[in-house]
């Protein structure tokens, strides 16, 4: 079981909050339970055995959307509060003890690989393009949540990449294991990484690319702490379509913005993993840059700033209401007269409450390129 | 089953069919979800940021717990919230964001925590008359990150901005590192709205001056919950300042500093920031400055013309008095250091005991209570630092904050004691105020008969006729006799 590190995790709890500004399940709850602080003084001293976990303990344990919001003020560069929030709460699930809300969803991974139930179908594909091929063999990751509620980005993907003559394939997909990592059954996240493990490999594939930030941080941090390194390259989507573009695979289509019905002005949100763990901020604005006539804004709090939309840590799952709530806040930070566009579909899940359209960075690839 | 949480402060509690009707209420009037009797949110809704707090949470006890917190988030629910209370007797403990340094929302009798940060709307700028409507729950880095945006600032720079609300810095007349050009909270405040016991809610006019009688909001003005619940103020703004100057002097000895400064206070100028550090505190703040001379950093802002007229009348009052110029990088260190205070935690887990204490002196005693307190400081076994600096300035004297550092092995708690028990009869004997801007709380209460004399009975009268039951914040000010908390 993972290490947790109790000068670090001390260091937050008898910190007064410093980062609390930035902390959106406190400032969409007003919780002081669920502040960075108040989370790390209960998850220290149930480590301490000074309490012990309890629903209610947990509950308040787990409310954190792992965005990170909260180093953008911390002065302890080495702690990461996610991590020892997520080793601490472990042991909880050892004795018994589960945050109810989430047991169907862990009982659908059991059974299906997916939190959200049974697969839909007509996935796998396999692309094998003629004179255009070049690059390494792509294992393209679409994730479960794409997978379970917007199939248009996956078409997206298969159609852009078969565009740039990638020579890929999709698979049938277990879930990466983000999910029940979150809610603390290790043990499932290690069988999941296992499967994926022997799938990528029999795949023969050289590169995974991934357009979901969950799976993309399990995949390149989680599993090599579990001790299982992946027999292929890792890449985040946004850094691999920028390559085919700049590679010459990808190219604007001209007049795409002016004379054609769609989006003129856009606005991206950055996703929390893709900017501040993997710290991906430019490539998305290269990619939308690169559209001529395209107008991009910044919403008010952008790149490694970013506000999270709620969809953290499957709270769109396991907390609904907070999910709502934070989705709301940042919402009202990002300019009203442009389309917003993102990168990870749990964003645009939480964005899409704008009772506007959300984009996926893919989809805008598979609109205004050729 | 909910566990067994060792509590040290607790004096009583509300029995339990009181809380359960209270809850009951309390659901019909802000809905089920924000209404919690879960232990987790009891036990975070305990404390504050007093060390005393610190020291307990190590040793995995509480000072003392409410037996349910609320979040409303309307001036309506409040008042509901509080009738309902005063009704059924039961005490309330308001809480902001628990950044208060001497355990202010320590719910002493249980009861009620009514948490406002759900409270935390701008109600509207008002741009032509440079003022804004804010309620009290709203986090201070957003409160000012909003006006920003609008192309205005508030002024109010704590060192707990990012971790404080606007009426916790309302309710402890709180001071920003800014203070010396924009004010104390309390200067700010043109008006508040607040809502009283009997759930009476009233509000002061928005207007520059008022000579209609004293003003009853103001009463609210470092009340810290014992009479009332502030749901929202209209405060002074700023236009976002066009120019900064920034500066570093340095000096031989602390005294020819603090002349400095009042020699450019008294000639008119208002730089925003001025703060003069002991020797000991330049060489821990800015180590190439060493630690022989003491370092005055200066920031001025505002109007392009009047900055540049200020740094020259600033420049030339500190000349008289010996300073040497050491560049503008040092206040941009503290300028980007100036919010973070890790320092306390990892002094905390090696055992260490540490505390800030801020008083008030004029220029005739600035100098000798510091030399009075620090001594009394030291005088502490234990003691390991005691140091200081003047953090806010004024034409009639300045703020003092004195830190002080000790390893006391085992007694952590007695050793506490005695620190304050040194310090605040020296900070008397000089003739300085107890406090700047931390406030009372709970730990300061026990001097606050020497404070104010005869004053703390007009105080005592004034709290029995506004909450005759006594809910609000009990044994908070100083108003009454703590039981569990004694010098
Ligand atoms: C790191 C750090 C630095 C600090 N720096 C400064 C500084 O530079 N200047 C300064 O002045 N202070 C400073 N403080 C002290 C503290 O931040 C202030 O006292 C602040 O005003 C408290 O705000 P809060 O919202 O955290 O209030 P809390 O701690 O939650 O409450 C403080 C008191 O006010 C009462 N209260 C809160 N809100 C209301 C309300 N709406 N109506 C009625 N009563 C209410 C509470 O019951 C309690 O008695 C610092 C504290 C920390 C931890
Ligand atoms: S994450 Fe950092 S800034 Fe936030 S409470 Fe913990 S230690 Fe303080
Ligand atoms: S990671 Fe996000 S949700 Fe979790 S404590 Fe930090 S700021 Fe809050």
């Amino acid at each position: 079981m993972a290490e947790v590190n109790m000068e670090q995790l001390l260091n937050c709890a008898l910190c007064p909050n410093l980062c609390r500004c930035e902390c959106p399940v406190l400032q969409a709850t007003g919780r002081e339970a669920v502040a960075p602080a108040g989370k790390a003084r209960i998850a220290s001293l149930a480590n301490e055995g000074k309490l012990y976990w309890d629903e209610v303990m947990l509950e308040a344990a787990i409310n954190c959307l792992a965005c990170r919001g909260c180093t953008i003020h911390c002065p302890f560069p080495e702690l990461n509060l996610c991590d020892e929030l997520l080793y601490s709460r472990l042991p909880a699930r050892e004795q018994g003890v589960n945050l109810p809300s989430v047991e169907p969803y862990l009982n659908n991974l059991r059974k299906y690989s997916s939190p959200y139930g049974q697969k839909a179908g007509a996935l796998v594909t396999e692309n094998q393009p003629g004179e255009k091929a070049g690059g390494q063999k792509v294992l393209f990751f679409n994730g479960c949540t794409s997978l379970a509620n917007h199939p248009g980005s996956i078409e997206a993907a298969r159609s852009v990449l078969v565009r740039a003559g990638v020579s890929f394939q999709m698979i049938e997909e277990d879930c990466c294991g983000y999910p029940a990592q979150v809610w603390g059954d290790e043990d499932m996240v290690r069988q999941l990484a296992e499967e994926n493990r022997r799938k990528f490999k029999d795949s023969g594939a050289e590169l995974l690319v991934t357009s979901c930030p969950e799976c993309w941080l399990t995949f390149s941090e989680r599993y090599p702490n579990l001790g299982q390194e992946l027999p292929l390259e890792i890449v985040d989507g946004p850094t691999y379509f920028l390559g085919l573009i700049k590679e010459g695979r990808l190219e604007p289509v001209e007049k795409s913005v002016t004379e054609a019905p769609g989006p003129k002005v856009v606005s991206y949100h950055d996703p929390c993993i893709w900017a501040r763990t993997a710290e991906k901020t430019a490539e998305p604005r290269e990619i939308l840059g690169a559209i001529p006539g395209l107008e991009i804004k910044e919403p008010y709090a952008s790149g490694a700033r970013t506000r999270c939309c709620g969809g953290g840590s499957m709270f769109q799952l396991a907390f609904p209401g907070t999910a709502s709530a934070v989705a709301g806040r940042r919402l009202q930070e990002v300019p009203a007269d442009a389309v917003l566009v993102t990168a990870c579909p749990f964003c645009r899940e939480g964005l899409l409450q704008g009772d506007k359209p959300v984009w996926e960075l893919i989809e805008v690839l598979d609109r205004f390129f050729k | 089953m909910a566990q067994d949480m060792r509590t040290i402060l607790q004096e009583s509690k509300v029995d339990r069919a009181a809380v359960d009707r209270y809850a009951a209420g309390a659901q019909k009037i802000v809905g089920e979800h924000r209404v919690s009797a879960r232990q987790a949110d009891l036990l975070s809704a305990s404390r504050d940021y007093w060390p005393v707090n610190s020291i307990w949470m190590r040793e995995g006890v509480f000072p003392a717990l409410p037996q349910l917190v609320v979040w409303p988030e309307s001036t309506a629910e409040v008042s509901e919230l509080l009738a309902l209370a005063n009704r059924e007797k039961i005490p309330v403990t308001p809480y902001g964001e628990g950044s208060g340094a001497l355990g202010g929302v320590i719910p002493l009798k249980g009861g009620i925590t009514i948490d406002l940060k759900r409270m935390n709307k701008i109600r509207a700028l008002d741009e032509k008359n440079l003022l804004v409507t804010v309620e009290s729950g709203l986090n201070g880095a957003l409160y000012e990150e909003k006006l920003n945006r609008a192309g205005y600032t508030g002024g109010h720079f704590p060192q707990s901005l990012r971790c404080s609300t606007v009426g916790g810095w309302l309710s402890c007349r709180a001071a920003g590192q800014f203070s010396t050009r924009y004010g104390k909270i309390e200067d700010m405040a043109v008006c508040l709205e607040a809502v009283l016991p009997d759930g009476t809610v009233f509000s002061g006019r928005s207007v520059p001056r008022t000579a209609t009688g004293p003003r009853a909001d103001h009463l609210l003005l470092g009340s810290e919950g014992t009479l009332g619940i502030i749901t929202s103020a209209t405060l002074r703004i700023w236009p976002l300042p066009e120019k900064r100057h920034l500066a570093t002097y340095t000096f031989e000895r602390l005294e020819e500093g603090l002349e400095a400064i009042r020699l450019f206070m008294r000639a008119g100028t208002r730089p925003a920031v001025v703060r003069l550090y002991d020797g000991q505190e330049t060489g821990n703040h800015f180590p190439e400055l060493g630690d022989k001379r003491c370092a005055l950093i200066l920031l001025i802002e505002g109007n392009t013309r009047i900055v540049d007229a200020e740094a020259q009348v600033i420049e030339d009052c500190v000349r008289l008095k010996g300073a040497e110029s050491a560049g503008a990088e040092y206040v941009e260190h503290w300028l980007e250091k100036r919010f973070d205070v890790s320092v306390a935690s990892i002094l905390f887990q090696k055992g260490a005991v540490l505390d800030t204490i801020e008083v008030t002196t004029n220029w005739h005693n600035a100098h000798s209570t510091y030399l009075a307190m620090q001594e009394a400081l030291l005088g502490v076994e234990g003691t390991m630092l005691a140091s200081g600096h003047y953090s806010h300035v004024y034409p009639e004297g300045a703020a003092l904050y004195v830190t002080a550092v000790g390893f006391p092995g085992e007694d952590k708690i007695g050793y506490y004691k005695k620190l304050w028990q040194a310090a605040m009869p020296a900070c008397h004997q000089k003739g300085a105020a107890f406090s700047h801007h931390h406030g009372v709380g709970l730990h300061r209460g026990l001097w606050m008969a020497d404070e104010h004399g005869p004053g703390l009975d007009v105080l005592k009268k004034i709290k029995t006729a506004l909450d005759p039951q006594g809910i609000m914040n009990p044994g908070k000010l100083g108003l009454e006799e703590v039981r569990t908390w004694r010098k």
